[in-house]
């Protein structure tokens, strides 16, 4: 009788301690982890103005060449965004590299991380191609790589030469801010949005000007300048997935001024 | 010699039903290398429906073997004892369900042989990664509830009769065992549901009853499951013995239980039809309006919800073998509708991330002939195991009652008068 009750008792403790244990992880906020995307001393955060954005999609291939991606993918994609005016927009599309990711919340390996300096990086290594991240984006800016890319990347050497190694089949790939340009420029002493060789390939290549890559962080940084100056807008911010990728939205006068 | 050779070549219906099985275990196999060795760009998925056919089975796999966890709570912990031969049965169905759930995984992630990975990197986080150590432990506490049942196999313990033994002994842990059954099923039962409830990118998906109304579902429908398959198997060979009663009994309870889930869905679906949301909405209309409202009406709510609950809630029916039957297989094509529709209805439609109000889109998903294949031969290998376990493992048989559960009752008895 008494060993029965010992085993009811010894069962109870034991689930209320793994139910709770499973409980606390689970619950855990993502304020946590968004918490290390804050802490590096700089931000990297990219500003779109689109009444300079033409849809040239220079960008689009430029990024391609530099990070090796296959043609049949877009880390930088350009959408024609309706019209003001009587001026045909577009919007230019990289990773967001939200402040609060859902692709990073989601991963089952942590293949999806958050650099301290707020890039939303992606561990190929660790990715096994499960594309929750995918489902979970809101901006459609990852890209699974369902066939396998060999031979020759058309945009190479027209665009620029690749800067990483090409990702392996069946893992989501997406845009990096290009973090291979800039933490190379830091160690050469050089200024990520102000030097082109420590600044994304995209912003490089912008026949027009349209994209401002910098330090949140630095009050002088061009984005930062902007940002506290113009009205700018992040996608979806409704969501509040937090993006770094802000733009300023063309307005019918920005036309006007250009005719004139 | 010969002659022997030729009786055992004779076409049985067992033979029929083997080779019929290995046509689709063949295809499958077939259609599976092809996915290992050319990637899932065999398949019809694309980046805006990343999961389709295959999701679909894992899901309906997972949730169909959850007669087991319900099952072995209601005999071992609820103390239910006279549901254990049907306990046992269910084990068993869930032990194949999550095999072929882990087969269809296989598949379907981008890189199958780096599946280790899940266990080696933790994002405690994510519900996916819940998902996953849960279903691998879970998958180790069936084995060892089934342990009992696979010791019933002749050629083993003829041979290995200590190691038998042993496997027969884990009966004795069967209460733990099912404290852990119930602990993790109600964990990733639910997280399956909330994976798709969590995501606020897909409004459609985003609301907290997702959780809830994937585990009532896959309560009833995995109890159906394991009735349905039971019955079937005692209709097909002598070799399956059936306790009716106690099946009618269940039948009973799935019987209301669909009252329950009924009320959840009901309310679930709509609340939605209230005051227009981007995304929400559409996706409301694909299931109510579009093209997945026939699985939606018919497959989900009338097959798989209303004439079932009618059938097995009313008793001249639910007593009447064939209803009953029907009415069970209906519960388990209404769980399989709802995992479809609910994935796709999701996955096509598409918001637009423009400034302003998001505009809404739409895809599609057709699975392709290889996802067809590789389902089937998954959906064949389950079929091909129970069969087996039918027919070796002696897995329906309700009058047989595990040896060693009842010595140790009587020991433990016995102490306790002395």
């Amino acid at each position: 009788m008494s060993n029965k009750l010992e085993r009811r008792g010894f069962l109870k403790v034991a689930g209320a301690s793994i139910v709770g244990l499973a409980g606390l992880q689970l619950m855990r906020p993502s304020k946590v982890s968004s918490e290390d995307t804050a802490s590096g001393e700089r931000q990297w955060a990219m500003v779109i103005d689109q009444s300079k954005c033409t849809g040239c999609g220079h960008c689009t291939l430029s990024c391609r060449a530099h990070n090796d991606v296959s043609p049949g993918i877009s880390w930088n994609e350009v959408l024609p965004a309706g019209k003001v005016g009587e001026h045909q927009v577009f919007i230019a599309r990289p990773c967001m590299h939200c402040e609060n990711a859902p692709c990073v919340d989601v991963c089952m390996v942590g293949a999806s991380y958050y650099r301290p300096d707020g890039i939303v990086m992606m561990n190929y290594d660790k990715c096994i191609g499960c594309r929750y991240c995918e489902v979970a984006c809101p901006y459609q800016a990852r890209s699974f790589n369902w066939k396998e890319f060999d031979g020759d990347n058309p945009a190479v050497p027209t665009w620029g030469q690749p800067e990483i190694e090409r990702r392996p089949r069946g893992v989501p790939e997406k845009c990096s801010f290009c973090y291979q340009r800039i933490d190379r420029g830091l160690e050469h002493g050089l200024t990520p949005g102000v030097d082109p060789a420590a600044t994304p390939a995209c912003v490089v290549t912008c026949p027009t000007g349209a994209r401002i890559f910098g330090d949140l962080k630095d009050p002088e940084s061009e984005v930062s300048k902007i940002i506290n100056s113009q009205h700018t807008v992040r996608l979806r911010d409704d969501l509040g997935t937090a993006p770094r990728v802000y733009y300023v939205l063309a307005k019918p006068d920005d036309f006007k001024e250009v005719e004139a | 010699m010969i002659n022997n050779l030729r009786a055992r070549l004779q076409p049985t219906p067992w033979m029929a039903w083997l080779a019929f099985l290995g046509i689709f275990l063949i295809a499958g196999v077939i259609g599976g290398v092809m996915v290992l060795s050319d990637g899932l760009s065999l398949t019809n998925l694309t980046d805006l429906v990343p999961w389709g056919l295959w999701i679909t089975i894992d899901l309906s796999s997972i949730a169909l073997a959850a007669g087991a966890f319900s099952l072995c709570a209601a005999v071992y912990l609820i103390g239910l004892k006279r549901y254990e031969p049907i306990a046992r049965t269910a084990t068993f169905v869930g032990l194949i369900g999550y095999s072929m759930a882990m087969l269809c995984l296989f598949m379907d992630i981008g890189r199958p042989f780096k599946f280790y990975q899940a266990f080696i990197y933790w994002n405690t986080h994510s519900l996916l990664w819940e998902v996953t150590m849960c279903i691998a432990l879970y998958f180790t506490v069936l084995l060892l509830e089934s342990m009992p049942i696979i010791a019933n196999l002749k050629w083993l313990s003829s041979r290995y009769p200590k190691l038998t033994a042993k496997m027969s002994k884990v009966h004795h842990y069967a209460p733990y065992l099912a404290i852990a059954g119930l602990f993790l099923s109600s964990l990733h039962q639910s997280s399956l549901g909330a994976a798709y409830g969590v995501l606020k990118a897909r409004p459609f998906w985003y609301k907290p009853e997702m959780s809830v109304l994937f585990m009532l579902s896959a309560i009833i429908g995995g109890i159906s499951m394991t009735l349905f398959t039971s019955m079937l198997a005692s209709l097909l060979t002598k070799r399956a013995k059936i306790d009716d009663k106690l099946i009618e009994k269940l039948s009973l309870f799935v019987g209301w239980a669909l009252v329950g889930y009924f009320y959840w869905r009901f309310w679930g679906t709509l609340s939605m039809t209230y005051t227009y949301e981007p995304g929400r909405t559409e996706g409301l209309e694909l299931l109510t309006k579009g093209p997945l409202a026939f699985n939606f009406w018919i497959g989900e709510i009338l097959i798989g919800i209303v004439v079932p609950m009618i059938l097995l809630l009313n008793r001249k029916t639910r007593t009447n073998r064939f209803w009953r039957m029907s009415a069970l297989l209906m519960v388990v094509g209404g769980l399989v509708a709802y995992r479809w529709n609910i994935n796709l209805a999701g996955a096509l439609v598409v918001l637009s991330y423009l400034p302003g109000q998001p505009i809404v889109s739409y895809t599609s998903y057709t699975p392709s002939f290889v996802e067809w294949i590789v389902g089937l031969g998954v959906i064949a290998f389950g079929f091909l195991v129970f069969s087996l376990g039918v027919r070796y493992l002696r897995v329906v048989d309700h009058h047989f009652v595990e040896k060693e559960h009842i010595p140790v009752d009587v020991k433990a008895a016995e102490a306790a008068t002395v």
